[in-house]
């Protein structure tokens, strides 16, 4: 009985015996370094801290698929609030509940019906979080459906890793990230170990770019339906401006949409084009991807397996990308992605450059220039700095040559640079922006002349 | 596979705890990329660029001023905007100044193929220089923005060249009224 | 400032809540969705899972059948039940958390076992569009697998244990019309062009049209001026091979206008129709899965009792056999083409004309039968869908469980023969069926108490079942051992991964799109592996 129960340790409670039964035995296909015990789940539940990013179809799942996994330290982060067209599956938000913060509604849903679950929500964007608040997790799991969001947490995970002297990655800097997508019957999912292996900017490819359709034909030969409204949104909206010049095109504002459909309908009929229909305005308008329960269901729980696994390594993680298309019957296929080795985002390509505290900006860019070790032709050099990016220089470009020549003459240090700043520098001879470590060091001359 | 957390070291910081020393924000990938591009960035003579923040690389125009063809003695501005999720997705570009073109309608729209339909990450910058210049020296009819113009100039490229020069010095042409873009 | 305010299209609440799922299965997929009645046998883990990905879509309505009462492992992973569950009926409970989520489905809770339900009420089961169980006997399972089969009530029959899973579809038979193929072949009959299409093609004089209208002309009358072309110096014959495809292709780089100083001007339909010669000049044919379909003793034989399916078959039947000529209705639509919007619009009605055209006689053909048979009316909506997916109809003649499970022989040659490869996918599905057989004669799961016990007993039914199938032992034992480290556990993740693919499967029976398992799928969330066999 549940009184009796409050004496024992929440993971040994007999309602985690099913996953007691996998944590705490051993089995011939388990992990060599996997040793079976109770503080596993312990480990799971008191210790372990997982990131959900998203709280729509996918994070919705997640959310229970992981607090049904044991896990209780669980933050998730979501800047949407509830619309009516969530309602079909993302299953933890009622009719009431439309307008609410997605996050907190998730979370406040979840720790009342799993008891000792501690959920905690965060109503904003990912990029209102800094890196101290990324940094305290073991494992991002992320449902998302927007590349660019994708593309900053990825970011994010690479920049906290840290690299030894011998510029091995120091492992303990490593927070694995589970990703999943869904697009209506299809899904993929996957495992990221960031700078260990293949991350989202090595297979930007793999993304589908969006639909588009030449701008001639939409203004000329339209033939689809959806050339109409294309025209509508891209051409005619700003030649109008129904609602004032300030007044942009807004996807969700159903008057915005009316209009763009019945303008669309009046370019249909001059053309002779059928099945200008609402439906399509709006999902050409808002770039609608389909969705339905169930392939969020699989996706989000096919994720949430690995999740469990990283976290209690009772079994090997698949490696490293998985794709399922419910369409056609049932099919998943799994494939090693590569990590490319001059990958923008988790190539290790930071070197360091040892310089005198004093030196000028035009000491570093000729040691780019003539120095063995990188012998460059024209560097462009810029830095982040607080946050915010500052072009050091860049001779390729006349008119920030013109505005940034006098930096040359500056100590680095008066450019706001430090002992450890990252310099980013740009050149013909290497395949990306590399980025360039300072090392403060004594001035020998000085030291000799002592 | 590695094991990733020892049940010793299973505690992490707790949130907002003190920074490793010297860590920093990043750039993000769009903004090391567009580094790149700009870096080497190979204008024709005849266009240039302006930046207005030269710490923001993000935004900047490009100024085109061709030397031969219809458009020659013309200044013709088109605004750059790359946003985050650039190399995936082109940047935004717009034609500031009005002109008399069969493929730049008068908002600024620009029919090229590389700013939408066929842009792929592997292009640059420098990839939508060349497209813009060449526009201006084959302008070209078969698909047009500016459907009036296109037809003048398949039907008659002596009266195409009496409109781009009347445009260029400032003027009507038919019932719309061009800016005055000449160097 | 005035504001524009058109007229905003009426959206209903119910629309713009189901939006998008709609984009998927349509409105007409919704409403036999919302005829749907789904039967859960045992609100387990994996049971909840499969009807939440139900009830949120808006399935008509659900029943579970449940005698068991809810314990604390249920709680630890079903997240349909609370704490206050505990003790109470399991399927009442998992029904009251269920509905929650979607008040337009309607839901009952039966307490009774199935096995009652079976003597007693058989016809209990009559009412359902499809009937899932998971967590049975072996026995119950045969019983209720067979008398389903009897009354043609499709069945999924789901496993969860440990990082393992299986979901088997038990269906008579199952039509599909709406398959949505990720890639539709094309159906532009540039070899048997219709009256309208040729006087069309003929009419069009490529030389003559102006510089600005060449860039466009659609590619599809650019190649069928070519072939035409061809066809001068090879008299009736179509270019099949690589050889004959270049030779268009090169006639079609001929008909490309040079500029003054002799470069080909670059035209966007010519480049078209060069990529187009590979893919559209496949002869039209009748496909011969659709073929045999058509002569199928169900579409040759008609009855009173006959679906609309085969009734539309049979009317179609006799369409090929005489307007049609040995084709199927055309499907009407042009895909999208470099094209001036007037030669375009003009093409598409050109097609679209003739599709209702054919759409039409097939139609009327529906009604002769209809009116012979005296059964139910087929509407022209449905009429109209079958003719423009013909192409891609789809027939299950599946199989029954209870068959599968005694191993005769076919079955077992089946398994024996996968068996042999080796495949471990099969081998998971003897361990499914060896730990079903351990329950039966035990009582408990495999390695429920303590693992290593449990091996040797289990090992005796897996060996059981390989030597009913005439199959050496398994050289190893560690399958069997990972079975019985599972000891029964049901683990949330993997239960939501299958009720995911299960509640989808319902879906696609219940709405008759898309293709559905043929009709086990066995998947193994230790080595992330999943695979499809066909007993």
């Amino acid at each position: 009985m549940a009184t009796g129960e409050s004496q024992t340790p929440d993971y040994q409670q007999r309602k985690w015996q099913n996953l007691r039964k996998l944590l705490e035995r051993s089995g011939p296909f388990c992990h060599p370094d996997f040793e079976p015990s109770a503080e596993i789940l312990d480990f799971i539940m008191n210790s372990c801290k997982v990131l959900i990013v998203g709280a729509g179809g996918l994070g919705c799942e997640l959310l229970k698929d992981l607090a049904l996994m044991g896990f209780k330290k669980i933050h998730i982060v979501d800047m949407d609030t509830i619309e009516l067209s969530n309602l079909n599956r993302q299953f933890l938000f009622r009719k009431n509940d439309i307008g609410l913060s997605k996050a907190k509604c998730a979370v406040e849903f979840v720790n009342k019906r799993i008891p000792g679950c501690e959920a905690t929500a965060h109503h904003c964007a990912i990029q209102d979080l800094d890196e101290g608040f990324y940094k305290q997790f073991h494992i991002v799991v992320c449902g998302l459906d927007s590349i660019v969001a994708r593309r900053w947490l990825n970011g994010m995970l690479m920049s906290l890793l840290q690299y030894n002297d011998d510029r091995s990655l120091d492992q303990s800097t490593v927070i694995p990230l589970v990703d999943g997508g869904t697009e209506g019957f299809k899904g993929n999912a996957r495992v990221i170990l960031p700078g260990m292996s293949a991350c989202i900017e090595c297979t930007l490819d793999l993304y589908p770019p969006q639909k588009t359709f030449p701008l001639c034909t939409i203004a000329n030969t339209p033939r689809l339906p959806e050339h109409c409204i294309e025209y509508v949104k891209v051409i005619q909206w700003a030649k109008e401006n129904p609602w004032g010049t300030t007044t942009g095109l807004d996807g969700d504002d159903p008057q915005h949409v009316a209009w763009v459909y019945e303008k669309a309908q009046e370019r249909a009929l001059k053309y002779g084009i059928a099945n200008v229909t609402y439906r399509l305005t709006q999902g050409v308008l808002k770039n609608i991807i389909p969705a339905v329960a169930s392939t969020n269901a699989a996706i989000a729980a096919f994720c949430a397996t690995e999740v469990f696994k990283l976290a209690t390594s009772c079994c090997v993680n698949m490696n490293n990308y998985m794709v399922l298309n419910m369409a056609d019957g049932v099919y998943t296929y799994t494939f090693s992605a590569e990590k490319s080795p001059d990958c923008v985002a988790c190539s290790n390509n930071t070197q360091v450059m040892e310089i005198q505290a004093e030196a000028t900006l035009q000491m570093i860019y000729d040691k780019l220039c003539e120095d063995q070790l990188y012998m460059m032709k024209s560097p462009g050099i810029t830095t982040v700095i607080n946050g915010r990016n500052k072009t050091l220089y860049m001779s390729s470009i006349k008119s920030i040559e013109e505005r940034t020549r006098d930096n040359l003459k500056k100590k680095i240090t008066d450019l706001g640079l430090y002992n450890g700043a990252d310099i980013l520098v740009a050149d013909v001879t290497t395949p990306n922006t590399i980025t360039i470590k300072l090392k403060f060091i004594e001035n020998i001359d000085v030291e000799m002349s002592r | 596979m590695i094991k990733l957390f020892s049940l010793k070291q299973q505690k992490k910081d707790e949130e907002g705890t003190a920074r490793a020393g010297g860590s920093q924000k990043k750039a993000s990938a769009a903004q090391l990329r567009i580094t790149k591009d700009l870096n080497e960035l190979n204008l024709p003579k005849t266009c240039s660029t302006e930046f207005p923040d030269p710490d923001d690389l993000l935004n900047f125009k490009l100024i085109i001023c061709p030397d031969e063809g219809f458009y020659r003695g013309g200044r013709f501005v088109f605004s750059f905007k790359v946003g985050p999720n650039y190399p995936h997705e082109p940047p935004k570009v717009k034609c500031e100044t009005a002109v008399y073109h069969p493929n730049i309608d008068l908002e600024g729209n620009v029919c090229l193929n590389i700013l939408r339909e066929d842009w792929k990450p592997v292009l640059t910058v420098n990839s939508i220089v060349y497209g813009l210049q060449y526009l201006f020296l084959e302008p070209n009819p078969e698909d047009p923005l500016n459907k009036e113009a296109a037809d003048v100039l398949q039907s008659n490229r002596r009266l195409f060249e009496q409109h781009v020069q009347r445009a260029m010095r400032g003027g009507y042409v038919g019932s719309l009224y061009f800016e005055r873009c000449l160097k | 400032m005035a504001s524009p305010s058109p007229k905003s299209p009426e959206q209903t609440e119910k629309t713009k809540q189901y939006d998008r799922q709609l984009r998927l299965w349509g409105d007409h997929g919704q409403m036999a969705l919302e005829h749907g009645h789904v039967c859960l046998i045992n609100a387990t883990a994996l049971g909840t899972e499969v009807l939440k990905s139900i009830v949120l879509p808006g399935v008509g309505s659900i029943t579970i059948a449940d005698d068991k009462t809810v314990s604390d492992d249920d709680i630890g992973n079903n997240f349909f039940l609370e704490s206050s569950s505990n003790g109470l009926n399991r399927g009442s409970e998992a029904l009251r958390l269920l509905l929650e989520l979607n008040p337009a489905v309607q839901g009952h809770a039966v307490q009774e076992p199935t096995d009652q339900i079976l003597r007693e009420n058989p016809d209990f089961f009559k009412a359902f569009s499809v009937v899932v169980a998971t967590a049975l006997e072996d026995k119950t399972i045969q019983n209720l697998a067979q008398h389903l089969w009897d009354i043609n009530v499709p069945f999924i029959l789901c496993r969860s244990v440990g990082f393992l899973g299986s979901f088997r579809i038990q269906i008579k038979e199952h039509a599909v019309v709406e398959t949505h193929p990720d890639n539709e072949q094309t159906d532009l009959r540039l070899d048997v062009p219709f009256p309208a299409l040729a006087e069309y093609l003929d009419g069009f004089d490529i030389d003559g049209v102006e510089l600005k209208d060449h860039g466009h002309i659609p590619w599809i009358v650019i190649l069928y001026k070519a072939v035409q072309k061809w066809q001068i110096s090879n008299t009736n014959c179509w270019p099949m091979s690589r050889k004959q495809k270049n030779e268009v292709k090169s006639i079609i780089e001929e008909f490309i206008r040079k500029d003054e100083n002799g470069i080909p001007i670059n035209e966007e339909n010519f480049e078209e129709a060069l990529r187009a010669v590979n893919t559209a000049l496949m002869p039209t044919f009748l496909p011969t899965n659709i073929q045999n379909l058509l002569y199928s003793s169900a579409a040759t034989n008609l009855t009173k009792e006959s679906s609309p399916f085969w009734i539309m078959c049979s009317a179609l039947r006799n369409f090929i056999e005489s307007e049609g000529k040995g084709k199927l209705p055309l499907r009407g639509v042009l895909p999208d083409m470099t094209a001036s919007t007037e030669h375009y619009i003009k093409l598409q009605n050109i097609y679209r004309s003739q599709a209702a055209m054919e759409t039409e006689i097939i139609y009327r053909k529906v009604q002769q039968i209809i009116a012979q048979l005296h059964c139910e009316n087929i509407s022209e909506g449905e009429v109209k869908l079958f003719c423009r997916h013909a192409h891609d109809l789809y027939l299950i003649k599946g199989s029954n469980i209870a068959t599968e499970h005694q191993l005769g022989g076919t079955v077992a040659a089946y398994i024996s023969r996968y068996l042999e490869e080796p495949d471990v996918m099969m081998v998971h599905y003897i361990l499914l069926r060896a730990a079903e057989m351990f329950r039966s004669e035990h009582c408990r799961a495999p390695g429920d108490w303590e693992p290593e016990g449990d091996i040797a007993m289990l090992k005796t039914c897996v060996n059981k079942i390989l030597s009913d199938i005439s199959c050496s032992p398994f050289p190893k034992d560690d399958h069997i051992h990972e079975m019985c480290r599972y000891g029964g556990a049901e683990i949330h993740s993997v239960s939501a991964f299958l009720g995911g693919c299960v509640a989808h499967e319902a879906i696609k029976i219940v709405t008759k799109q898309y293709k559905p398992v043929n009709n086990t799928f066995i998947y193994d969330g230790a080595s992330t592996n999943t695979t499809t066999f066909t007993f």
